[in-house]
């Protein structure tokens, strides 16, 4: 079974000019770090929309550990994890109180709660941080307290969209070690991002998507070594995806 | 039920360091109720309490202009003055001081009223007399039609001040001359039969009248006159309730905007349990409020010379009405919040609903003083519904039972809006981006 099986899906959004998702179908092995990669506007986020049940496919079936996205969205939500591009805790609270106020609602008891905070505060270099506001962070240890903020349930699938958007060069590390090491819990990790040497670094595995459609995947060293002309991710990227600039 | 709670501990958390909306929840009702019961004192004030300037140009001089003065001079309602430096005060310079605004009223007793006013009792005395078969020749002359005290206001001065001014005048003017004709009327009983003796004819006509009597003669009953504590307290406590649209509905949408809704959206079932904290919270903190604005009329109001806010006679009241009151309110938030899309739309609608609310509810002014189509209006006023179930506890001493309607009719529309706001929020496409 796939930790994610997307097949056939559509998606029109009203006074869109193009579907959104146009006859899209890709699939995501367990325990593997997978890149869903496009242009802007190419469907991603629509994409991870649809697997976390907050939009509705007009047509074809999502599925996350043989679970239906659609239908079954209580179950789906239980195994995923997701850490939005945009920074979703409350400013206002400090690390540690975030923490407590999403695991209360993931259901754990406090004592859970703690422990896998402190767990995770010290792995992501923020325990000594904890006790401060969110909106005294910087923008890397924002990034790192989202990623925790999605894990403190344990999911099976963590789902980022661009986990390093915008960090320096030492959180972004962290970061990517950090996924590599959950990935070795036996986890599978679905990441969108712009940057293709970080994409190359870190995925088992690539798909690339555009205006709606599967262009193609496979593992990186792969797409490189079968495309003519590329040395690089990027490179396979631009030549699916072409050079014209994206609105 | 751990989840509620959840949410309640975190919107104090978010409350606790947002000093600015605290300040907006508690010290600004309070400091509204205290100005407006301040400033609304005087008009809410029996005019039997208050003492008006009087300024009297008296061209008669006569018996009448005598009696006149000396009953408006021991009235306890006005300060009567009869001359400027000693010397008597002229119509001229009356009609100056009062266009000056100087002086609020002015009273003229034109020349000869006294004259006038005892030929007429004479002729109605030989007229009574004559009919009843005694022959009563009281001297009389030609009877002039027309002859008026005249009362004279500054001209800013209200319609309903005039009226209550010239009701009282009124009063003093027909005692004088009913006063004049029952002397008559006593002197001519001397001359006939009657063995009433003469002193106690004036007496008959003492014990009639109009005079105010307690709606409910049980002795536990505190009898209370509508001041302006009565008025201002709750009614501003009500506007201030209501104003945690502001709080709930930029709360709503900036959680919508920093990303964090979207975290509680990810989360299975969590909207079922943010949204009750949600609600539950702030309607504490709006009993909360309100309760600290009560205590603000019980204990502070006396400390500016105003009267003590009394709760009525079953206080305990108050707490289901201001949960009540609360839920509506807080539902209204989250209304708010709901349906506008940026801070920039909820909260001009928020502020300047309840401001409209309020004016056609009876918050700034009684509704009984509203016009017709306005009282009709105010009905469907979340705000009146809230004053009314206040009043039936603080002023007509309600156990319960009439405090009923106005609290189903809140809660009701609680339910409506938290509803409407549910199915909108589903509505609503959240993204992780």
């Amino acid at each position: 079974m796939f930790a994610i099986e997307a097949k056939d899906v559509r998606k029109s959004y009203k006074g869109g000019w193009a579907p959104a998702l146009d006859g899209f179908s890709f699939s995501v092995n367990r325990n593997q770090i997978s890149g869903l990669l496009g242009p802007n506007g190419a469907g991603k986020t629509t994409t991870i929309n649809i697997l976390c049940g907050l939009v509705k496919p007009d047509s074809g079936s999502v599925k996350i550990f043989g679970k239906d996205c659609a239908n079954e969205i209580t179950a789906v939500r239980n195994t995923i994890g997701v850490a939005p591009q945009q920074i979703a805790l409350f400013g206002n609270l400090t690390g540690i109180e975030n923490l407590r106020y999403i695991g209360r609602l993931y259901g754990l008891n406090d004592a859970t709660i703690n422990t896998r905070a402190q767990k995770l505060l010290e792995r992501l270099d923020l325990s000594k941080h904890a006790d401060k506001r969110i909106n005294a962070y910087s923008g890397g240890m924002k990034r790192r307290a989202n990623i925790i903020a999605s894990l403190l349930h344990e999911p099976e699938l963590l789902i980022l969209d661009e986990p390093t958007a915008g960090v320096d060069v030492q959180s972004r590390a962290l970061i990517l070690s950090f996924l590599e090491e959950y990935r070795q819990l036996g986890k599978t990790i679905l990441y969108t991002s712009h940057l293709m040497d970080e994409a190359q670094q870190i995925c088992d595995e690539v798909t690339i998507i555009d205006e709606g459609k599967f262009v193609v995947s496979g593992k990186p060293a792969d797409l490189v070594r079968d495309t003519p002309d590329c040395k690089k991710l990027e490179d396979v990227f631009l030549h699916y995806t072409g050079h014209a600039v994206r609105d | 039920m751990k989840k509620i709670i959840a949410t309640i501990i975190k919107e104090w958390l978010l409350m606790k360091r947002d000093v600015a909306g605290l300040l907006l929840l508690l010290i600004m009702p309070a400091t509204l109720i205290v100005v407006m019961a301040l400033v609304q004192d005087a008009p809410f004030r029996d005019y039997q309490n208050i003492k008006f300037d009087l300024l009297i140009a008296d061209n008669d001089h006569g018996s009448l202009a005598r009696q006149v003065i000396e009953g408006l001079k021991s009235s306890k309602n006005f300060n009567v003055a009869d001359s400027i430096d000693g010397q008597p005060v002229t119509e001229a310079q009356l009609k100056a001081l009062l266009q000056k605004g100087d002086r609020q009223i002015g009273v003229v007793i034109p020349a000869g009223i006294t004259a006038n006013m005892v030929n007429s009792a004479n002729i109605a005395v030989n007229t009574i007399s004559g009919k009843m078969g005694m022959e009563a020749h009281l001297p009389t002359g030609p009877v002039r039609e027309q002859m008026y005290v005249h009362v004279l206001f500054d001209p800013v001065s209200k319609p309903a001040f005039r009226t209550a001014i010239s009701s009282a005048l009124d009063k003093y003017v027909t005692a004088s001359c009913s006063g004049m004709l029952m002397q008559r009327l006593s002197a001519l009983s001397k001359n006939g039969n009657d063995t009433t003796p003469p002193n106690d004819l004036a007496k008959i006509m003492q014990g009639t009248g109009v005079k105010e009597e307690p709606l409910n003669h049980d002795s536990n009953t505190i009898m209370l006159h509508i001041n302006s504590v009565q008025h201002n307290v709750p009614a501003w406590a009500i506007f201030g309730m209501f104003f945690i649209v502001i709080p709930i509905a930029g709360n709503m949408i900036r959680e919508r905007e920093d990303g964090s809704a979207i975290r509680i959206a990810l989360i299975p079932n969590a909207t079922q349990y943010t949204g009750p904290g949600k609600i539950i919270f702030y309607t504490m903190i709006c009993s909360l409020q309100f309760m600290l604005m009560l205590c603000v009329g019980r204990w502070v109001m006396p400390l500016l010379h105003l009267p003590a806010l009394y709760p009525g006679q079953y206080p305990w009241l108050l707490l289901p009405v201001s949960l009540c009151i609360g839920f509506a309110a807080t539902a209204y938030g989250y209304f708010t919040g709901t349906i506008f899309k940026t801070i920039n739309q909820a909260l001009p609608f928020g502020s300047v609903s309840v401001v409209i609310l309020s004016a056609i509810g009876g918050i700034w002014v009684p509704v009984e003083i509203l016009p017709h189509t306005m009282q009709r209006i105010a009905l469907l006023s979340p705000l009146h519904w809230s004053l009314e179930a206040v009043n039936e506890v603080i002023l007509r001493n309600d156990n319960g039972q009439a405090v009923l309607r106005p609290l189903l009719l809140l809660l009701a529309t609680g339910i409506v809006l938290w509803a409407v706001s549910i199915v909108a929020d589903k509505r609503r496409s959240y993204s992780v981006q």
